[in-house]
């Protein structure tokens, strides 16, 4: 029981008053950034790192970690009561949530949704409670080429399970790659790929491709499909949350299943939106009120909710014990840590164990803090939405380039904002996955020192890479990852199955 | 958003196919530029290991590679049918994507608390046809706001142009 000693120290390092009102200032940001379309969690935690430099990490962390908790609520709450996804991650939440709130239990709804995706987020947290120092004395054995295996079947994974087109995922992660290459070469001390740029020397900042892929991005998608809200009213009484609390025994399946489906995606980076949407797949497959879903299932909207908060947070567990993060955000969250001087990775936790197990028990707290605080104040978030978007807009176009410029204090990464910007747009639209693009150029830096500390290891020869037992079964398993597309493939031809497709394939 | 429209059908728009077409030579544009530029840093092998670079390198030959088979997967579904932009959209776009640019450039030349003012105003009177006075108000309140909360609170400046130099704020 040592977690459970080391988590009580946490929550030592946590409970004070300071920690705790940047837990409710984190969430409320959050949640803000959540129901505003064109701000999400990636994005948001990026605007709001540069302001972090200054603090001390586990204020820092508690900081943007509670956002993300909030932007993930939020997210949940336009879904239902506007149709209107704030994070690609709970577009499955819509199926269900919309239709319940519109035949006028939006109340129920909402807090169904909140409930059961603090209980997804709790069971990720557990499960990082229990599992995270173990994994990390595991990875202490890790030298560079068992390391550059984990990155390698982290960016298999991504194609392999992604659920995009494997070349376009290809395409995403080799850019982000590249341009985690450009600036000073930190080994060598020689300029890489600045192309005569005295702008580029210093490299791109992840954080300003976040801010416009994401951030300028997604709103360009938004201001395109000449947006309308809906909304309908939402307010949340003691009762309604007493009726759902009461319901949700009843799916204790449900809860229980969609939970292991979230912590699964969560650690293997298939990410929140995957998790909700195999979920809610999975959920209809063998519910018995198959018939009811899409139509204001209760069912239909506990399923999605928790895999994708149960995922969020228990992609934060191969962030902190490899140094691999599972999500988008969490990869923000990864650079965010090599910012404030950390070294994200096994050796965090005997370095920093007051970090870590700071973390840790603050999600325990910033969760419920989360759901409080999203219960008492949705019916003012959602009148946000209500401001016409000709406001809201421009304000974050002004909030998206004052974060990019904040990162380095550069008029040159305005127009990096823009041209990110233009990309995301495109790529959104014709289907290239942008989480791939950042994973990558967070971990670029490391995949790539990993790679050639290998080979100086071996002089050259590749067969490093399956010279012992650990990282000849990473890389297989990163093989087959990769080759998933096909393998598939090759499979259903070979046994012909009465099997649905997943609703990953989609 | 940049290639010419098609004229298939009576509106000009942009077909799927011609967006696809577009971003795979974009990508595969960038991929031989990140190749070309790594070659230059030397993929050769020192005694220090692989040179600067060669990891490059070999990203962007993978890019162009796939950026190839994107190309080809677009083409083998000729997606014609779905629209990527028509006029209306490329309207909207424009609308947003201009003054989007004219604050940035502002921003560079007056810094971003006079490019907020005057963008925040502009788009409010011109495109959600608000009176003079709310415009105002609000792009002053905002910028008030961003000046409380970054220069007061977090104590991050951010970038001034004359007027503030003017102004003696710093």
């Amino acid at each position: 029981m040592e977690n459970l000693e080391l988590l009580l120290h946490g929550f030592d390092v946590v409970l004070t008053w300071h920690h705790l009102m940047l837990m409710v200032v984190g969430v409320l940001l959050g949640i803000l950034v959540g129901v505003l379309p064109g701000l999400g969690a990636p994005n948001g935690v990026s605007l709001l790192l540069p302001l972090t430099f200054a603090m001390d990490p586990v204020a820092a962390i508690i900081l943007l970690t509670s956002m993300y908790w909030g932007a993930l609520f939020g997210g949940s709450t336009t879904s239902i009561l506007f149709n209107i996804p704030g994070e690609p991650s709970s577009v499955a939440t819509t199926f269900d949530g919309y239709p319940m709130a519109k035949s006028g239990h939006a109340a129920q709804a909402l807090t169904l949704a909140f409930m059961s995706a603090a209980i997804g987020a709790l069971l990720g947290v557990v499960v990082i409670t229990l599992l995270s120092s173990w994994v990390a004395k595991f990875a202490l054995r890790f030298g560079s080429p068992e390391y550059f295996a984990v990155y390698f079947l982290a960016f298999a994974s991504f194609i392999g399970l992604g659920g995009a087109s494997p070349g376009k995922t290809i395409v995403s992660m080799g850019l982000g790659l590249a341009f985690a290459t450009v600036g000073m070469d930190t080994i060598s001390g020689s300029l890489r790929l600045t192309f005569g740029f005295s702008q580029l020397v210093s490299g791109i900042s992840f954080l300003v491709a976040v801010i416009g892929l994401f951030g300028i991005g997604e709103l360009l998608v938004t201001m395109e499909e000449g947006l309308r809200f809906d909304g309908l009213k939402a307010r949340i009484s003691p009762r309604a949350v007493m009726e759902a609390a009461r319901m949700l025994p009843r799916y204790w399946l449900a809860l229980l299943r969609s939970g292991s489906i979230g912590c699964w995606m969560g650690i293997t980076p298939g990410g929140p939106t995957a998790a909700s949407f195999m979920s809610y797949g999975l959920a209809q497959r063998f519910s018995s009120r198959r018939a009811n879903f899409g139509k204001g299932e209760p069912e239909g909207i506990i399923s999605p909710e928790t895999a994708d908060h149960a995922a969020g947070t228990s992609a934060m567990l191969p962030m902190l014990a490899l140094g691999v993060p599972g999500s988008a955000t969490s990869a923000v969250l990864l650079g965010g840590l090599m910012i404030w001087g950390l070294n994200p990775g096994p050796t965090l936790f005997t370095e920093r164990p007051d970090f870590v197990w700071g973390l840790i028990a603050s999600m325990y707290l910033g969760n419920l803090v989360a759901v409080a605080l999203v219960l008492t104040t949705v019916p003012m978030f959602a009148a946000i939405l209500r401001i016409p978007f000709s406001i809201i807009g421009p304000i974050i176009v002004v909030v998206c380039f004052i974060g990019a410029y904040t990162v380095a204090n550069s008029t040159f990464d305005l127009w990096l904002a823009v041209a990110f910007g233009a990309a995301g747009y495109l790529f959104k639209k014709i289907d290239y996955p942008i989480a791939p693009l950042v994973l990558a150029m967070v971990l670029g830096d490391k995949a790539e020192d990993a790679f050639r500390q290998s080979m100086i290891m071996s002089r050259g020869s590749i067969s490093i890479f399956w010279s012992n037992g650990l990282v000849a079964t990473l890389c297989a398993l990163g093989i087959v990852l990769l080759l998933w597309p096909v393998l598939g493939r090759m499979l259903r031809h070979a046994v012909p199955s009465r099997r649905p497709a997943d609703a990953l394939e989609e | 958003m940049t290639q010419a429209p098609t004229s298939a059908g009576n509106a000009r728009h942009v077909t799927r196919l011609a967006a696809e077409v577009f971003g795979a030579l974009l990508t595969l544009a960038l991929s031989v530029a990140i190749a070309l530029g790594a070659r230059g840093d030397g993929i050769g092998w020192t005694a220090g290991g692989p040179e600067a670079g060669t990891f490059p390198f070999y990203v962007g030959v993978i890019v162009g590679v796939a950026s190839l088979g994107n190309l080809v997967v677009a083409f083998r579904r000729a997606d014609r049918a779905t629209i990527f932009l028509d006029a209306v959209k490329a309207q909207r776009i424009a609308a947003f994507g201009i003054p989007l640019l004219l604050f940035v450039g502002a921003s560079v030349l007056l810094g971003f608390y006079v490019a907020t003012i005057l963008y925040l105003t502009g788009v409010m009177r011109v495109q959600g046809r608000y009176r003079w006075i709310t415009s105002i108000a609000v792009a002053f309140g905002c910028a008030a706001f961003f000046f409380v909360v970054l220069e007061v609170w977090f104590k991050v400046p951010l970038l001034k142009g004359p007027l503030e130099s003017m102004l003696g704020i710093h």
